[in-house]
C-alpha cells in the first residue's frame, strides 16, 4: 500500500512535467491548428539559457524567470518570423495540410543546430535547486522528494495562472474566440494575428517551464526534450488536444500509469507503454478522454 | 482511346528508359572513384526511401515522420533473418520489405483514422522511441548492433570489381526497380484513388472509394518500401546500430521529399542527391571557414532545416508548382 501510494506521488510528480509540455501544445494548437513539434527546440533553447545563468550566477531562482522570458519571446518570434507567412502562403494545393507540420520540424531542427553550434553535445548537469533526498517521516524515507515537491507547485501555480488569464481577463477572452471562429473574432474586433502571437508566447514560457523543471533530475544535451515532447503529445492527445483541463489531467494519467508500469513491471518499457497508450486512446476515443464530442479535423 | 494510347505509350517508353537508365548508371560506376560511387550508393537508398515519402505524403496526403524507425525494423528484420535463419541477401531484402510493411499496416489501421495532427505525432513518437527499444533486448546487439554482410561481389565481375562498386549496384538496381513499380502503381487505380482521397475525401468516399482501406494501403506500401531502404543502408554501412537511425534520419527524408516537390516521382533523385551532398558542402564550408568542432558537427542540420524551412514557405507544394506558375505566366 506504501508502495503504491509512494508510486503514485512520483507518477504525479513526473505527470506535472507532460502537463506543462502538454499544455504548450495545446496552447499552440488551439491558435494556430498545428501540433508545434519545435517545441521541443525552443525549450531546450531556453533551458540552456536558463543553464548559462546558473553558471554564471549559481541561482537557479534567478535562471526560472530569465529562461521562461527566454521561452516567451522565442516563441512570440517564431509566430511574426514564420507562422504568419506559413499561414499567409500555404492554404491551398496538395500538402497544404502538412505544410505547417513539415515547417515546425524544420525549425525544431534549426534550433537543435544553434543550440549545438553554441553549447556542444555534451551531457551537462544543473545544480540542483532543492534537495532530491525524499522526505523523512519518522524512520521511513519516502522517494518523493522537495524537487518533486517544487515540481509538482510549480505546475500547480502556472495553471492556476493560465486558466485565470483563460477565464477571467479579456486577453483571455480574446484568446478562446480566436481559437474557435477566426473569421469572426477578426469581425468583431480581435486582432487575431496577435493574439496568436500571444499564444505562441505563452506555449513558449510553458515549454520553459517544463525544461527548467525536468533539467535537474535529468541532464541537459540538444535533444535531451524529444522524450518529454513525445510525452507531452500522448498527454495532450489524451486531454483531446484542445482543452487546457484536458492538458493537466492528460499529464497526470500518462504520468502516473508509467510510474505504476515502471515500478511494479519493468523499467524498460517506459516508450512503448507510452506508446500504446497513444494509440489505444486514439483507437478507442480519439476525441480524448476530455475533449469535445465531436468527430476530428484535421 | 487516345488515353489508352497514351497511357500505353508511356509505359512503352518506361519499360525502354528504365533498363537505358540502369546501363549508363552501371557504365559510370566504372569511371568515377571510389568516393563518388559510395555515394551514388547512398543517394539510390535515399532515392528508394524518398518515394515511399513520396506515396504517402505526396499521394495518399498522410504525413509520417517516423519513416527513420520502419528503416530501423527493415533493417533489424534483414540482419536476424541473416542471422537466425541463413537467408541469402536477395531474400533478406524481401523479408525487410515484408517485415516493415506487416509493421506498417498495423501502425497504418490505427494511422488510417488519424488525421493530419495525430498522425504526425504518433509517427514521431515511433521515431524517437523505436530505435532505443534495441538496447534493451540483447538479441538486438544493443548500442554495438548486428553485423550485416552482403558479401564480396561475385567473381565473374572481376577482381578490380570493389565492395563499394558492389553496394552501388544492388543498390542502384532497387532504386530503378522500385522507381520503376510506383510509377505503374501511380498510374493504376490505387494511384488516382489514392490522388482522389487526398485532394478530397468527402468526394473520394461518394465516387466509391473505400477511404481508410486506401489510407491503411498507402502506409503499408510506404512502410515495406522504408523497411528496403533500411536493409539497403544498413548494407552500404554493413552494419544495424540504433545509432544508424535517429530521429534526424526520418526528418531527412521528410525534407528530401519536399525539396523533391512531394508529388514528383522523378524528383526523388534531386532530393537524394541533395541530403547526399549536404555533408559535403557543409564540410567544404567548414575547412574553409575553419570553425570548432561544435559548428562544424551541427552545419548539417542548420543546413537541412533551413532548405525545408525555406522550401516549405517559398513552395509548399514543390518546386515543380512555381515552374507550372511561371510558365502559366509567360504565356
Amino acid at each position: 500500500m506504501e508502495r503504491l501510494f509512494n508510486t503514485i506521488l512520483i507518477g504525479v510528480s513526473g505527470g506535472s512535467i507532460y502537463s506543462l509540455m502538454a499544455l504548450a501544445l495545446v496552447l499552440v494548437w488551439r491558435s494556430t491548428r498545428v501540433v508545434n513539434f519545435a517545441q521541443a527546440g525552443q525549450a531546450i533553447l531556453s533551458t540552456y539559457i536558463g543553464y548559462e545563468v546558473i553558471t554564471h550566477t549559481d541561482n537557479y531562482w534567478l535562471a526560472f524567470p530569465i529562461a521562461l522570458v527566454a521561452g516567451a519571446l522565442t516563441g512570440a518570434l517564431i509566430d511574426i518570423l514564420m507562422v504568419r507567412t506559413l499561414m499567409k502562403r500555404a492554404h491551398s494545393g496538395p500538402v497544404a495540410g502538412i505544410a505547417p507540420v513539415i515547417a515546425t520540424l524544420g525549425l525544431l531542427g534549426l534550433i537543435r543546430a544553434i543550440v549545438g553550434m553554441i553549447w556542444g553535445g555534451d551531457l551537462r548537469q544543473f545544480k540542483l535547486p532543492v534537495s532530491n533526498h525524499g522526505f523523512t517521516f519518522g524512520h521511513n524515507t519516502i522517494p518523493f522528494a522537495p524537487i518533486n515537491l517544487l515540481i509538482v507547485v510549480t505546475t500547480v501555480v502556472v495553471m492556476l495562472i493560465f486558466s485565470v488569464i483563460f477565464q477571467r481577463t479579456n486577453l483571455g477572452l480574446s484568446l478562446r474566440a480566436s481559437a474557435y471562429q477566426p473569421e469572426i473574432a477578426r469581425l468583431a474586433g480581435i486582432r487575431v494575428d496577435l493574439t496568436r502571437t500571444i499564444g505562441w508566447a505563452f506555449a513558449g514560457a510553458a515549454g520553459a517551464v517544463a525544461g527548467m523543471l525536468v533539467t535537474p533530475t535529468n541532464y541537459l544535451s540538444p535533444n535531451s526534450l524529444d522524450l518529454l515532447l513525445v510525452s507531452g503529445f500522448v498527454a495532450a492527445v489524451i486531454g483531446g488536444l484542445e482543452s487546457l483541463v484536458g492538458a493537466a489531467v492528460g499529464g497526470l494519467i500518462l504520468g502516473i500509469s508509467l510510474a505504476l508500469v515502471l515500478e511494479y513491471i519493468s523499467s524498460s518499457l517506459a516508450f512503448p507503454v507510452a506508446f500504446v497508450v497513444l494509440i489505444a486512446v486514439l483507437l478507442v476515443k480519439p476525441s480524448g478522454l476530455i475533449g469535445a464530442k465531436r468527430t476530428r479535423h484535421a | 482511346m487516345r488515353n489508352f494510347l497514351g497511357h500505353s505509350s508511356r509505359r512503352l517508353k518506361a519499360a525502354i528508359a528504365f533498363p537505358l537508365i540502369g546501363l549508363a548508371l552501371f557504365l559510370l560506376s566504372n569511371r568515377v572513384d571510389e568516393l563518388r560511387v559510395y555515394q551514388g550508393a547512398n543517394v539510390a537508398v535515399f532515392v528508394v526511401a524518398i518515394i515511399s515519402i513520396i506515396l504517402l505524403t505526396g499521394y495518399s496526403g498522410q504525413i509520417s515522420l517516423g519513416h527513420g524507425a520502419l528503416m530501423a525494423v527493415g533493417a533489424y528484420a534483414a540482419v536476424l533473418s541473416q542471422i537466425y535463419w541463413h537467408l541469402p541477401v536477395i531474400l533478406t531484402f524481401f523479408v525487410a520489405v515484408l517485415a516493415a510493411a506487416g509493421f506498417g499496416a498495423i501502425l497504418g489501421s490505427a494511422a488510417g483514422r488519424l488525421t493530419g495532427p495525430y498522425l504526425a505525432g504518433t509517427t514521431l513518437a515511433l521515431a524517437v522511441g523505436l530505435p532505443s527499444l534495441a538496447n534493451q533486448f540483447g538479441f538486438l546487439g544493443g548500442e554495438q548492433g548486428l553485423n550485416y554482410d552482403v558479401g564480396l561481389p561475385p567473381a565473374w565481375l572481376g577482381a578490380d570489381f570493389t565492395q563499394y562498386k558492389w553496394f552501388f549496384w544492388i543498390s542502384g538496381l532497387a532504386a530503378l526497380i522500385i522507381t520503376w513499380l510506383s510509377f505503374n502503381l501511380l498510374g493504376s487505380h490505387y494511384g488516382r484513388n489514392w490522388r482522389a482521397l487526398r485532394s478530397n475525401p468527402t468526394a473520394a468516399a461518394l465516387m466509391g472509394i473505400h477511404v481508410g482501406r486506401s489510407k491503411v494501403l498507402a502506409f503499408t506500401v510506404s512502410s515495406g518500401l522504408a523497411g528496403l531502404a533500411g536493409a539497403l543502408l544498413a548494407m552500404t554501412i554493413s552494419l544495424v546500430t540504433p545509432s544508424a537511425f535517429p530521429t534526424s534520419l526520418s526528418f531527412s527524408i521528410v525534407t528530401g521529399a519536399v525539396l523533391a516537390g512531394v508529388t514528383l516521382l522523378t524528383g526523388s533523385i534531386v532530393g537524394a542527391v541533395v541530403l547526399v551532398a549536404i555533408p559535403e558542402i557543409t564540410g567544404a564550408l567548414a575547412t574553409h571557414l575553419g570553425g570548432s568542432e561544435k559548428v562544424t558537427s551541427n552545419l548539417p542540420g542548420l543546413l537541412t532545416s533551413v532548405l525545408l524551412i525555406v522550401a516549405v514557405l517559398l513552395f509548399p507544394n514543390g518546386p515543380q508548382a512555381i515552374m507550372k506558375r511561371t510558365r502559366k505566366s509567360s504565356q
